[in-house]
């Protein structure tokens, strides 16, 4: 017993002495895809620079920041919501950084008005519809999405998704929380079924016919459209995509980004920087674009060949810290309105 | 053990008890701190839009759940251990698998298997057209989540009955046999209520596992309460409110544990380690017909089903297998939760050495306690240790904690505490006092008491413990994503990331590597569990 004791605690003892290393960076990421892992090898290859990433939900990471306080060993922090990365400037957990070089490549209604965040990739939250059921003329808005016509045929995930809470903030910014209200009223009295679910999930509810419009996120599709199994390409053949708001007085189709910042007391700042380079460059960003059928932020970038025959489609140029501002209206909108 | 050496009266197992059980439970300390600085609005916000809506749900899906455990459960550890019939002690054994398979892996698996694009549909559309209809069904509802989550907690049921059915003893089943009581009589009137106590416990950790869910509910829209601990400190950043919550919750679970407590102590049964096991009912050929359908419907449907499903993908997916990546997860999985399942079981097995020697209330309420921050959600363990470690930054620099191997530990401990004592708990109870005051009587001091006398006797009651511990931290996931070190990842974190972005064929390999290691370690355990009652 006693050796098994003296093992464990040498192990924890070893387990708590962290070596130090100068030339890495220290990342907080919400994103947790393949595809990150690529570039941040690359990243080394090239610079020399180790990359040490935690991954865990936006709010644990901030949360955690935010308890690290002065002692926080984050160099970056990356998110998949804007709204996050809005929260945490709020906080005081970021740094200022601009860099024309950086910026200069980047469509200006995507960047940041206050300067703490850069965007790497975007996304659009889009209307599929079923092609079978559905008339594509009979879509134009989010708003139409209240329309009695829906009724029972509307399909969405939860409201504790980031995404969809995004969605609302910029529906409660552009019309007002007490537009939104009634519109949200409305929504829940058309949807199929009860909130649940992936977004992927919403669009085979569409191909088994428990609804015939569903709000999803536009990479979802590509990744359907992408997939090896039979089943799942025909449920993604069988959907159409819409983009909404496009009309002449509409504003456009309601987009989020996957941003990228510097930690307030980042150790590590030089190196942070030399990250954020990388991941606006043309480079990575073709890689981004070619893996997870985002959109890069790179106007001059196509995205991959899927997500291209969808068209091109105008973005809701709202300023996007406004998805963060008005997220805790949109949620007790979807509290009120009984949005699960 | 130096502890242990220096006990020589009650006050100083009193005293190093009580610490050692502050330490277990000082992040509920946090969550008060936290609860303290309160804004009671968000409160009566949740209170009045969800709260109730998610008490609902909750207690409607844990009934459920208890219910499909217990069915599942209790049927085939009855039959299994009073029947002699080909194929038993497969039966035994694959019963236990399904506990190697992380509920929110079933979960994501079942949906995908039922879903409109999965096998079964569309293997009707194609052959069986007329029936496709009937089998396209919105699954994704909370009883088929309370009958998924039955199949992959059920084992705490059958592998708590399975060991009381057999302890038992011939005894009651002669005795009840000669009264001329079917089996199935004998069953209702005579062993279901003298195995209460053990039902009951491994009941107590299928509540616990329902209630700390959070993967598994969130994706097929069932809103618990965990649900609203994590509404509020996700979707409104409202840390205390969240903490409120978990407290609360904790103490409904401490209120329950303790009624249960209360009424069974009235039915305490005393049955001697039984000697003579072969009291097997024949059965008939139709009766052996229901027999192998109680057994074999939680194999095929907790096991066989998803472990079929899980290698197909990992078959079509096996080209693009990154094999380094998968063995370094391998390599941090075995070494983390042996390291935690270690320092849980000396814990574990040290609280109840010390309610052998002490009889002092203060022993029995500390490692009664220190089993209950199994209420506690994984996520909120890890918040609440975040919280604590930072909460005085002039004394401890919670750089060195936060992200350290020490602090996951920790959690891990502090979270799996009552896996490790619940069997520990029950081997130590089952040995008489005697035992204790003859070694006093001979001279021995606590500590050669503890290594002559307890180590051994309960020598498989740890290895138990230990493999129980050890699986369920290979499977754990929101404590090592919160609290892990950098560039740290577990298989189970790794198939977690590919699940929830809905690329379930990329976590097969993942998932299938915990389950096969969880396997072996089950069965491992199955054979010191059959040791020790006795059965062939």
């Amino acid at each position: 017993m006693k050796k098994y004791l003296l093992i464990t605690l040498t192990l924890i003892l070893f387990s708590c002495s962290q070596n130090e290393n100068s030339n890495e960076i220290n990342i907080y990421s919400q994103r947790h895809y393949n595809v990150d892992e690529l570039q941040y090898a690359n990243f080394e290859k090239k610079t020399g620079i180790k990359v040490n990433v935690v991954k865990a939900n936006a709010d644990e990471l901030i949360q955690r920041m935010k308890n690290e306080a002065e002692n926080s060993p984050a160099d970056l922090f990356i998110t998949v919501d804007v709204g996050k990365l809005w929260q945490a400037s709020e906080m005081g957990l970021l740094q200022k950084f601009e860099d024309r070089n950086i910026t200069k490549n980047i469509s200006p209604e995507l960047l940041d008005k206050n300067g703490y965040w850069i965007p790497v990739t975007y996304r659009s939250r889009i209307i599929v519809y079923s092609k079978e059921r559905v008339n594509k003329d009979e879509l134009s808005t989010y708003e139409d999405l209240a329309n009695k016509k829906w009724k029972g045929r509307l399909l969405v995930r939860s409201s504790s998704n980031s995404y969809n809470q995004a969605l609302m903030s910029s529906i409660v910014a552009n019309l007002g929380s007490d537009l939104t209200t009634q519109w949200s009223d409305a929504v829940v009295s058309n949807f199929a079924r009860d909130p649940k679910g992936s977004d992927r999930d919403q669009v085979k509810a569409i191909a088994a016919g428990q609804g015939d419009i569903a709000i999803v996120n536009s990479y979802y599709i590509g990744l359907l459209l992408s997939s090896e199994k039979e089943e799942e390409l025909n449920a993604g053949k069988s959907i159409g995509v819409f983009f909404p708001n496009q009309g002449n007085n509409e504003r456009g189709a309601h987009v989020n980004v996957s941003g990228i910042a510097i930690a307030k007391n980042s150790p590590n700042r030089d190196n942070a920087i030399e990250l954020i380079k990388y991941l606006t460059s043309d480079e990575a960003q073709k890689t981004y674009v070619g893996n997870t059928y985002e959109y890069s932020v790179n106007p001059n970038i196509m995205p991959d060949e899927i997500v291209q025959a969808w068209g091109k489609f105008k973005k809701d140029p709202l300023d996007l810290n406004m998805l963060g501002i008005k997220r805790e209206e949109a949620i007790r909108i979807f509290d009120k309105t009984g949005w699960k | 053990m130096e502890i242990a050496k220096n006990i020589t009266n009650n006050r100083g197992v009193n005293i190093s008890s009580f610490f050692l059980s502050l330490v277990i439970v000082i992040p509920l300390f946090a969550l008060l701190l936290s609860v303290f600085k309160i804004d009671l609005d968000n409160f009566y916000y949740l209170w009045d839009n969800l709260l109730i809506d998610y008490s609902l749900n909750t207690i409607y899906l844990v009934l459920l759940t208890c219910f499909f455990s217990l069915i599942f459960g209790i049927f085939p550890a009855w039959f299994i251990s009073t029947s002699k019939f080909k194929g038993r002690n497969l039966y035994d054994i694959i019963l236990y698998l399904p506990l190697a398979i992380p509920t929110y892996i079933m979960a994501f698996t079942y949906s995908d298997i039922l879903s409109y694009t999965g096998p079964i549909q569309s293997f009707a559309r194609k052959h069986i057209p007329e029936i496709s209809n009937i089998l396209n069904q919105d699954y994704l509802q909370i009883e088929v989540l309370a009958i998924i989550m039955g199949l992959a907690l059920y084992p705490y049921i059958y592998t708590a009955c399975r060991i009381s059915f057999s302890l038992v003893g011939s005894n009651y089943i002669d005795l009840s046999r000669n009264l001329g009581m079917s089996q199935m009589k004998t069953f209702f009137k005579i062993i279901l209520p003298i195995s209460r106590v053990a039902i009951f416990s491994g009941l107590f950790l299928v509540i616990m596992e329902v209630l700390n869910e959070y993967g598994a509910v969130k994706y097929f829209g069932v809103n618990t309460f965990t649900s609203g601990i994590f509404r509020s400190w996700y979707s409104m950043q409202d840390v205390d409110t969240a903490s409120l919550l978990a407290v609360s919750l904790f103490v409904i679970v401490v209120f329950f544990f303790f009624l249960e407590r209360y009424i069974n102590s009235n039915y305490q049964f005393n049955y001697s380690a039984n000697t003579n096991q072969e009291s097997n009912f024949s059965l008939s050929h139709s009766r052996r017909l229901v027999v192998h359908l109680v057994c074999l419907i939680p194999i095929i449907f907790g096991f066989l089903t998803p472990i079929l499903f899980i290698i197909d993908n990992v078959i079509n997916e096996f080209a693009r297998i990154n094999f380094s990546k998968l063995i370094d997860l391998i390599v941090n999985t075995l070494s983390i939760s042996l390291v935690s399942a270690i320092i849980i079981v000396l814990i574990a097995v040290l609280f109840q050495f010390f309610r052998k020697v002490s009889k002092s209330r203060i022993v029995m309420i500390c490692s009664d306690m220190i089993s209950l921050t199994y209420a506690l959600p994984g996520a909120v363990v890890g918040l609440s240790l975040i919280i604590l470690v930072t909460s005085f930054p002039n004394i401890i620099n919670s750089n060195i904690f936060i992200g350290s191997f020490f602090l996951l530990i920790y959690a891990y401990s502090i979270r799996h505490m009552a896996v490790g004592i619940s069997p520990l708990k029950s081997s130590f109870e089952k040995h008489p006092n005697s035992y204790d005051d003859t070694g006093i009587n001979l001279g021995l001091t606590p500590f050669r008491l503890f290594k002559k006398i307890h180590l051994p006797i309960n020598r498989s009651a740890i290895l138990i413990a230990f493999l129980l511990c050890f699986i369920d931290i290979m499977k754990e996931l929101p404590i090592t994503l919160i609290l892990r070190p950098f560039n740290f990842d577990t298989l189970a974190v790794q198939t977690y990331q590919f699940a929830i972005e809905e690329m379930i064929p990329k976590s097969a390999v993942y998932s299938l590597t915990i389950v096969m290691i969880g396997s072996i370690l089950l069965i491992l355990l199955k054979k010191i569990v059959n040791k020790q009652i006795n059965v062939s």
